[in-house]
C-alpha cells in the first residue's frame, strides 16, 4: 500500500474543512472498501479522514413523517433498529443480506451509496479499465463479463452497482443529503444520486468534489406488510447478487396502490423498475400481472456474450420477489 | 473427552495440542521471533506470456528501508531442469528468476527485500518491467489440437472397449467438466529463512519437510544436511504444501543476498498464481452394460493443461479402473501445453474429479437402465481390483451402500425426477460411490522415555506434520496405547527435519504411515527395557524402567509396508448420501442433509476422523456450489483473484452432514489396521450432490460449479 495520512475528523465541520484543505483526500467510513482498493493500488488517496465517528451516528424522526439515517451510521445498527424494522422492513432485509455481520458492523451508510464496482477488471491495475484509468478501454465490454449490466451500459463501461442497500432505497425512493465543503447543503432524490456510464464512467455518482453524505432521509414508513427482498446468489451468504430484486406492494381492498420495485446487479446504479411500478398499481395482485410486470421490466435489456442468464433469472426473480411480497403475513 | 485421563487409540479426544492453538501459541511459519528479521515481497508478471525487455528498479531502490530489489538480472544462479516439460513432483527444483521469459500470467519476476512488510509491499509496486508480449495460450477449445501423451501414468488398458459397447444393451457417452481450482489452506504459505555459514535454516508451512530440504538442497546446489527445515504447525495445505514453491527459493535466496533472516508471505493473491491450481479436466466417459446391469465396457478419456514448461496431471482415469468389474476398460490422459500456471495435486487428486465424472455417469445409466442407482452399483462390485488382479486388503462399499441407504431413508426418494416438492422446492436424493488409494509408506521415529516420580513420561520425535488433520493427537494415543502410559504422559514433537524421517503428510498416507512407525519405535523401547530388565514379574512400563535402573531410555524405529501388503490392492472406500432442495425458478440450491458412509480401517480418534470426512463433504459440497477460479480470457489471469470472487461453501449451504464409520481394522494394510480418509471424504461428493439436482429436476448438470447461472439456462 502507498502510505497515506490519517486524520480523523471529529464533527462535520472538522471533516469539511479538511477536505478543503488538502488533495488527493478522500473521506473514509468503515473503510471496507476504500481499505481494500487501496491494497490493491486502486484507490491511491494521499489523506484519509475519517468520518465514520462523526457527531451525527443517529437515526431520527424527520419532517416528512419518515427517518432520518446519519451516514455515520453502521450497516448493522441501521438494519437492526427497531424503527428500520418495523417502519422499513424492506430495507432491512436488504442490508442484512449483504456481506457478513463482521463487514456491516464496519460499513457505514454513507460508505455503502459510495461502494465501487466489483468489476475484476478495475480491481486489477494491469487491466484496461476506464472507470479506473479514464481512456484505458473496458476490458469487461469483450472479456469477462458475466457479472455485468443488462441495462444502461454504454461501450465505456458495463459494470454494476453492487450494493443490496441502494436497491431497497431505490424502491423505497429514499433521498441523500449531502454538505459540501463551503458549508452549503442540498439533496438529491436517491434515483438521481448514481449515474449511468455514459462516457465518463470514473463518475459512479452526481456528488460534487469534497462533498459529505450527512444522511439518507426515508419517506413516510413504506411497504410494511408486503415486502421481499430476493437475492440471487452463488453461495447462500457471503456474496454480491448476480440479480436482486426489491418489492414492496401496498394493498387495499385487493387491489395494488403502491408498488415499489427495483434491481441490483444490472446496471450501473440501482435499477428502478418504473414501468413495471406503474403497470401493477390498479392490479390485483396476480402471477400473470406480476409475470407482465417482470416482462416489462425487462423488455429494454442488452446483454453481453456471457450475461444472457440474467434475463430469464431477472425475471424469475421480479415474479418470486413479487409472489413473497404478496403473500408476507407482517 | 478429556485427554488427560485418556489410554491408547480408538477414544475421541479432544486435540492435545487444542488450547496452545485457540490460545495463539501454536507458532507458524511466519510467526517465529527471529533476530535481525526482514521482509520479501514476490512481484508478479502483468502479462501471460512475452520477455522481459527492460527492467528499471530505481525508484523502489531509493525507497526508505530497501535492502535489494532482485530480479532475473541479478539473481543468483541455480540449478535447471535438464529436460524440457520436467513432470513436476513434490521433490523437483524450484528454479526461480532463472531468465527473462515470462510463462504465464502472475509469474514471479523479481522481489524486493525492505526492512518492514509494508517498505517491501510498496516498493515492490515501484519497481517497472516492460515487456516484448506474444499472444498467451489461455483459450483450452484453441489449444486441444496440441494436446499430448504425458510422459508418466501413460494409458490403460484391458479387454477391448469396441466390443464391449458392441455387446451392451444400454450404453453412454458423455463428457464431464471440473474447472481449474485452488487449495487456499486458511493459513497463506510462507517462509522465514536464513544462511548461516552454507546451512540453511527455514521455518516453513510444509507438509513433507524431507521432501522440502531435498528440493531446497537441490536447487541451491547444496547436500540435504546442511538444510533444516522446521513445520511444527501447518494451517492446511490440500496439497498446495507437498513441494516446497518458488517462495521458498525466493526468500533464501533474499537471505543470502542481504546476510539477514528473510521472512516472504505470499499473499493471498499470489496463493492463485504462485501455488499451484487443481486443473481443469474434461473426461469423456463412455459405458455398455447388459438390460440386467452388468457392465460390458468403460472408458474415460481426460483431457487437460499443464505449463508450457512441466508436466503434471491428475490421473483421473485411476478411478474407473478400479472401482467396477468390468472385463472391457481403458483409461486415458493427454496434457495441452498452455500459458497457466502448472497445476499440482489437490486434496484426492484424480478421484475429487475422476469421480465426478464417473459417479455421474454411473448414476446416468442407473436411469437409463431404470435400475436403482445403488443396486446398480451394488451389482458391479468387485472384491479383486481388475486392473492389477490383486485383491483388495479389504473392500466393504457394498456394506457402505446398504447402511448408507437404510440411515438416509433412501427409498423414500422420487423414483421419477422432478416429482417431489416443497413449496417452491423441488427435492431430490443423490448416492455416489467413492473409493481413495490407502498407502502405508516407509516411516521412522524415535522415543524417548523419562521416569519421574514412578511414572513413565515419553516423547516422541519424527519429522511428520500435523496440517490441522489431528497428527498430534492421534500419535500421542498411539505412544500410549504402545507404551502402555495416560497420554497426559507423551508429548509429541513434529515437524523438524532433524526429527527421524517420514513420508510427511500426503495422499491420505500420514495416519497409517505416523502411527505405525510411532507404534515401532514403541515396540523397540519396549523391547530394550524387557531385555535391561532381565527376568522380573514387573508388567508396567515405570516397573520395567525401574528394574532395569534406567531413568532414561531412547529407541528408533521403523515401520514399512511387508509382502502381504504389496500383494493386495489397498483403498479405502466409501458411500455419499445427499438431499437437496432446487429452487424450482431461480436455480439456486440448498444441501438439506448428507451422509457419508466410511470404510477406512481402524479410527484412531473418531473426533479427528469425523473433522477428516465433514472437512472432505465440505470441500466436495465446494466443487458443486461455486468453487471455480476463472481466467480472463483475453489476458489470461485470473479474475477471481480473493475470497470475495472465489467462493467456498458457508455454513448455510451445508446443512447437517452425518458420517458412519463402518468398524473395520484392515490388518493387510499395516500392523495397526488403519487406512487414509483425508481425501475419501472430498471423493464423488460432488456427483452425488449433481445427481441429487437430476433426481430433483430432472437437469443433468455435467460440468461444475452448479452454479444459478447453468442451472437456469439449462
Ligand atoms: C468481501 C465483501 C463482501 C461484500 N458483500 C456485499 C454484499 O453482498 N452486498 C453489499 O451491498 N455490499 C457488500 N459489501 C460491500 C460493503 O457493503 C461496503 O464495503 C460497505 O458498505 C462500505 O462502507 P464503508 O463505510 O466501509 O465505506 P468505506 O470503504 O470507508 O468508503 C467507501 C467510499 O465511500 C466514501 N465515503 C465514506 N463515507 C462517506 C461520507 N459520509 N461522505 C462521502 N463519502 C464517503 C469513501 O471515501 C470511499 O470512497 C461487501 C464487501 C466486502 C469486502
Ligand atoms: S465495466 Fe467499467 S469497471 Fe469494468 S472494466 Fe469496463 S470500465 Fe472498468
Amino acid at each position: 500500500m502507498r502510505p497515506f495520512n490519517y486524520i480523523a475528523a471529529k464533527t462535520r465541520q472538522e471533516a469539511l474543512t479538511a477536505i478543503q484543505e488538502r488533495e488527493e483526500a478522500k473521506y473514509l467510513g468503515g473503510g471496507t472498501n476504500l481499505v481494500d482498493l487501496m491494497k490493491e493500488d486502486v484507490e491511491r488517496p494521499e489523506h484519509l479522514i475519517e468520518v465514520a465517528d462523526l457527531d451525527n451516528d443517529r437515526i431520527t424522526a424527520n419532517a416528512a413523517g419518515g427517518y432520518t439515517l446519519a451516514a455515520a451510521k453502521s450497516n448493522s445498527a441501521t438494519a437492526n433498529a427497531p424503527e428500520i424494522r418495523k417502519n422499513y422492513p424492506l430495507l432491512s432485509m436488504a442490508m442484512l443480506s449483504a456481506a457478513t455481520a463482521q463487514i456491516r458492523n464496519m460499513a457505514t451508510n454513507g460508505g455503502n451509496l459510495l461502494q465501487r464496482t466489483r468489476c475484476p477488471y478495475f480491481f486489477e491495475t494491469s487491466m484496461p479499465c476506464n472507470k479506473r484509468e479514464p481512456g484505458s478501454g473496458c476490458g469487461a465490454l469483450e472479456g469477462a463479463n458475466a457479472k455485468h449490466a443488462i441495462f444502461g451500459w454504454s461501450k465505456s463501461c458495463v459494470a454494476t452497482h453492487p450494493s443490496d442497500m441502494c436497491v431497497a432505497l431505490a424502491a423505497l425512493e429514499a433521498t441523500v443529503s449531502v454538505q459540501a465543503p463551503d458549508g452549503s447543503e442540498r439533496t438529491i432524490d436517491f434515483t438521481d444520486f448514481h449515474r449511468l456510464p455514459g462516457s465518463s464512467p470514473e463518475k459512479d455518482n452526481t456528488l460534487e468534489p469534497g462533498e459529505l453524505i450527512t444522511a439518507i432521509d426515508l419517506p413516510k414508513p413504506q411497504f410494511t406488510e408486503h415486502y421481499h427482498y430476493l437475492k440471487i446468489r452463488e453461495r447462500s451468504s457471503y456474496a454480491f447478487a448476480l440479480i436482486s430484486v426489491a418489492a414492496g406492494l401496498k394493498i387495499r381492498g385487493g387491489i395494488i396502490t403502491d408498488a415499489g420495485l427495483a434491481m441490483g446487479g444490472v446496471a450501473h446504479k440501482p435499477w428502478k423498475l418504473t414501468s413495471a411500478e406503474a403497470y401493477l398499481i390498479g392490479k390485483k395482485p396476480s402471477t400473470t400481472h406480476f409475470e407482465e410486470a417482470a416482462r416489462l421490466a425487462l423488455e429494454d435489456a442488452q446483454t453481453l456474450a456471457y450475461n444472457a442468464y440474467k434475463v430469464p433469472m431477472g425475471s424469475k426473480a421480479i415474479v418470486r420477489a413479487l409472489e413473497q411480497a404478496y403473500a408476507k403475513k407482517a | 473427552m478429556n485427554s488427560y485421563t485418556s489410554k491408547g487409540t480408538g477414544n475421541p479426544i479432544n486435540r492435545v495440542e487444542g488450547k496452545l492453538k485457540v490460545t495463539g501459541m501454536a507458532k507458524y511459519a511466519s510467526e517465529f521471533n527471529v533476530k535481525d528479521l526482514v521482509y520479501a515481497q514476490g512481484i508478479n508478471s502483468t502479462i501471460a506470456k512475452g520477455r522481459i525487455t527492460a527492467v528499471d528498479t530505481s525508484e523502489a531502490e531509493a525507497q526508505k528501508g530497501v535492502l535489494a530489489v532482485i530480479t532475473f538480472k541479478n539473481a543468483e544462479k541455480l540449478a535447471q531442469y535438464e529436460k524440457d516439460l520436467h513432470p513436476l513432483s513434490t521433490t523437483s527444483i524450484q528454479p526461480v528468476l532463472q531468465s527473462n521469459e515470462v510463462h504465464y500470467y502472475g509469474e514471479y519476476v523479481g522481489m524486493v527485500v525492505a526492512e518492514t512488510f509494508e517498505q517491501a509491499q510498496y516498493a515492490a509496486r515501484l519497481v517497472k518491467y516492460t515487456y516484448d508480449e506474444s499472444k498467451p495460450d489461455i483459450d483450452f477449445q484453441a489449444s486441444k489440437p496440441k494436446a499430448y501423451k504425458p510422459t508418466e501414468q501413460s494409458d490403460y488398458s484391458r479387454g477391448d472397449v469396441a466390443s464391449g459397447l458392441a455387446e451392451a444393451d444400454v450404453t453412454l457417452d458423455e463428457t464431464y467438466v471440473t474447472p481449474i481450482e485452488h487449495h487456499h489452506p486458511m493459513e497463506l504459505h510462507a517462509l522465514i529463512g536464513s544462511w548461516n555459514n552454507g546451512n540453511v535454516q527455514a521455518y516453513a508451512s510444509q507438509q513433507m519437510i524431507d521432501n522440502a530440504a531435498k528440493t531446497i538442497a537441490d536447487t541451491f546446489k547444496i547436500d540435504k544436511k546442511n538444510v533444516r527445515v522446521m513445520s511444527p504447525y501447518v494451517g492446511g495445505g490440500f496439497g498446495s504444501k507437498l513441494a516446497a514453491k518458488q517462495h521458498v527459493i525466493l526468500a533464501l535466496m533474499a537471505s543470502k543476498a542481504v546476510g539477514r533472516p528473510v521472512q516472504f508471505t505470499v499473499t493471498r493473491t499470489q496463493m492463485f498464481t504462485n501455488t499451484n491450481l487443481r486443473q481443469r479436466n474434461e473426461q469423456r466417459i463412455q459405458i455398455g452394460a447388459k438390460k440386467d446391469g452388468t457392465l460390458t465396457a468403460l472408458s474415460h478419456d481426460t483431457l487437460s493443461h499443464t505449463s508450457t514448461y512441466e508436466q503434471y496431471q491428475e490421473s483421473c482415469g485411476t478411478v474407473s479402473k478400479m472401482l467396477y468389474k468390468t472385463p472391457n476398460n481403458s483409461v486415458t490422459h493427454r496434457l495441452m501445453p498452455m500459458n497457466l500456471q502448472t497445476p499440482f495435486a489437490m486434496r484426492a487428486p484424480g478421484e475429487a474429479t475422476g469421480s465426478f465424472a464417473l459417479e455421474s455417469a454411473m448414476d446416468e445409466m442407473a436411469y437409463k437402465l431404470d435400475m436403482d442407482p445403488v443396486e446398480f452399483r451394488i451389482k458391479n462390485d468387485t472384491q479383486v481390483d481388475p486392473s492389477n488382479d490383486k485383491p483388495f486388503s479389504s473392500r466393504l462399499l457394498n456394506e457402505c451402500l446398504r447402511l448408507g441407504a437404510k440411515e438416509f431413508g433412501w427409498e423414500n426418494r422420487p423414483k421419477t425426477p422432478g416429482t417431489m416438492s416443497e413449496g417452491n422446492w423441488l427435492v431430490g436424493y443423490g448416492v455416489s460411490g467413492a473409493s481413495r488409494r490407502a498407502p502405508f509408506m516407509k516411516t521412522s521415529a524415535k522415543v524417548i522415555l523419562e521416569l519421574k516420580d514412578n511414572k513413565v513420561y515419553a516423547t516422541l520425535q519424527m519429522d511428520a506434520t500435523d496440517i490441522g488433520t489431528g497428527s498430534y493427537t492421534i500419535l500421542a494415543q498411539t505412544v500410549s496405547e504402545y507404551l502402555d502410559i495416560p497420554v497426559a504422559q507423551v508429548d509429541v514433537e513434529l515437524g523438524d527435519s532433524e526429527y527421524p524421517v517420514t513420508p510427511g503428510s500426503g495422499g491420505s498416507w500420514g495416519a497409517a504411515s505416523f502411527a505405525n512407525g510411532a507404534r515401532a519405535a514403541c515396540e523397540q523401547a519396549m523391547k530394550d527395557l524387557k531385555v535391561k530388565a532381565g527376568a522380573t514379574d514387573a508388567t508396567s512400563t515405570a516397573a520395567l524402567m525401574q528394574a532395569s535402573n534406567l531413568n532414561t531410555l531412547e529407541a528408533e524405529g521403523t515401520a514399512e509396508p511387508d509382502e502381504e501388503y504389496k500383494a493386495h490392492s489397498v483403498f479405502s472406500f466409501g458411500a455419499n448420501f445427499t438431499e437437496v432442495w432446487v429452487d424450482k425458478d431461480t436455480g439456486v440450491f440448498r444441501i438439506k442433509r448428507m451422509l457419508n458412509v466410511a470404510s477406512c480401517g481402524k479410527i484412531l480418534n473418531p473426533k479427528t476422523a469425523f473433522g477428516q470426512i465433514i472437512g472432505g463433504c465440505a470441500m466436495g459440497a465446494g466443487m458443486a456450489i461455486a468453487e471455480r477460479t476463472e481466467v480472463e480470457p483475453n489476458y489470461g489471469n485470473f479474475i477471481t483473484r480473493s475470497f470475495a470472487d472465489y467462493h467456498v461453501p458457508v455454513n448455510l449451504d451445508m446443512a447437517n452432514i452425518d458420517v458412519i464409520y463402518l468398524p473395520e481394522e484392515d490388518k493387510i494394510a499395516n500392523k495397526m489396521g488403519i487406512k487414509g480418509i483425508g481425501e475419501l471424504g472430498i471423493t464423488s461428493v460432488a456427483a452425488s450432490i449433481a445427481n441429487a439436482v437430476f433426481n430433483a429436476t430432472g437437469k443433468r448438470m455435467r460440468e461444475l460449479p452448479l452454479t444459478p447461472e447453468k442451472m437456469i439456462l439449462k
